[in-house]
């Protein structure tokens, strides 16, 4: 289940497609996104913002979208010091790995509640 | 692996959502009260467009409520835009009529929220809530009085002048 990415902290895996993956490091209280070639590292805030702004892409649109623009989306994040400029195929697996990720983090929250809370 | 979501927010992404339209829907509210005091003001209702001014401030701190509590429970507030607020209405009943729509709004919104807590187990934000369904009580309470003061005393003759002075008198008593 922990996987050593990094040679310093241990990383948890949260969730991982063949596209990417999402790890989560106990000690730094944040998340590492590998994705797109990089492996980026977001605290609390970023990563609801990244989901966020992937969530808020309208992809049909885009699909639907016959001009000559190019299928190129930038996700910008406020205070966060990562940037994507991915294609269409890529925000569709980001936005499941994204999915995925928040699953598994409210089925830990719900291990948590059950397993670990003291019941009376 | 460490619960770091619960450690950051005590609510969840779906009630800060919801607590987040909420805001918005009491900002929307107090600017709808505070259209209605200057119409009442502009054709000569002078209790009532103090009642609405009344209203209005109450609503802001509604708002201020809900935005405080999202960033003491550790989430985001998000300060809203408002557009689109009427100015003008067709009669004095009208204005009446329309508030007691806007706090009925406000109630099924509360309501909504309420709801979700209950099927997440939100025991704290029920807890928070319950002043505002209380509070509910009340609006709803008084914007239904004032309507029912068009029945009981008339529009004709110097009607609107007697109902715009009781308007300022409505009160609830809470214990009754």
């Amino acid at each position: 289940m922990t996987a050593t990415l990094s040679p310093t902290t241990q990383w948890t895996d949260v969730f991982k497609t063949a596209k990417g993956a999402v790890y989560q490091c106990d000690e730094e209280r944040c998340w590492y996104v590998d994705f797109a070639g990089k492996v980026a590292k977001f605290d609390y805030r970023c990563l609801l913002k990244l989901r966020k702004a992937v969530y808020h892409i309208d992809i049909e649109h885009a699909l639907l979208n016959t001009t000559k623009d190019p299928d190129v989306e930038i996700i910008f994040i406020c205070a966060c010091d990562h940037c994507y400029v991915l294609s269409l195929l890529q925000i569709i697996a980001l936005k499941e790995i994204l999915e995925g990720t928040f699953v598994m983090l409210e089925l830990n929250r719900i291990l948590h509640e059950r397993l670990f809370t003291v019941s009376v | 692996m460490k619960d770091l979501l619960r450690i950051k927010s005590l609510i969840s992404t779906e009630i800060e959502t919801l607590l987040n339209q909420q805001v918005k829907k009491e900002a929307y509210s107090s600017s709808v009260y505070l259209s209605m005091a200057s119409w009442c003001n502009r054709n000569g209702y002078d209790f009532s467009s103090d009642y609405f001014f009344k209203q209005a401030e109450e609503e802001r701190l509604h708002q201020l409520k809900f935005y405080k509590y999202i960033l003491d429970m550790g989430g985001n507030s998000i300060s809203p835009e408002i557009t689109g607020i009427k100015q003008e209405y067709n009669s004095f009943r009208e204005v009446f009529e329309e508030a007691l729509d806007q706090e009925i709004s406000v109630t099924n919104a509360i309501k909504n929220i309420y709801a979700r807590c209950m099927k997440e187990q939100d025991f704290i934000t029920m807890e928070f809530l319950n002043w505002f369904l209380k509070e509910q009580r009340e609006e709803e309470y008084k914007a239904r009085r004032a309507l029912e003061l068009f029945e009981v005393i008339g529009e004709e003759g110097t009607g609107r002048w007697q109902i715009d002075k009781h308007v300022g008198e409505i009160k609830y008593n809470a214990g009754a």
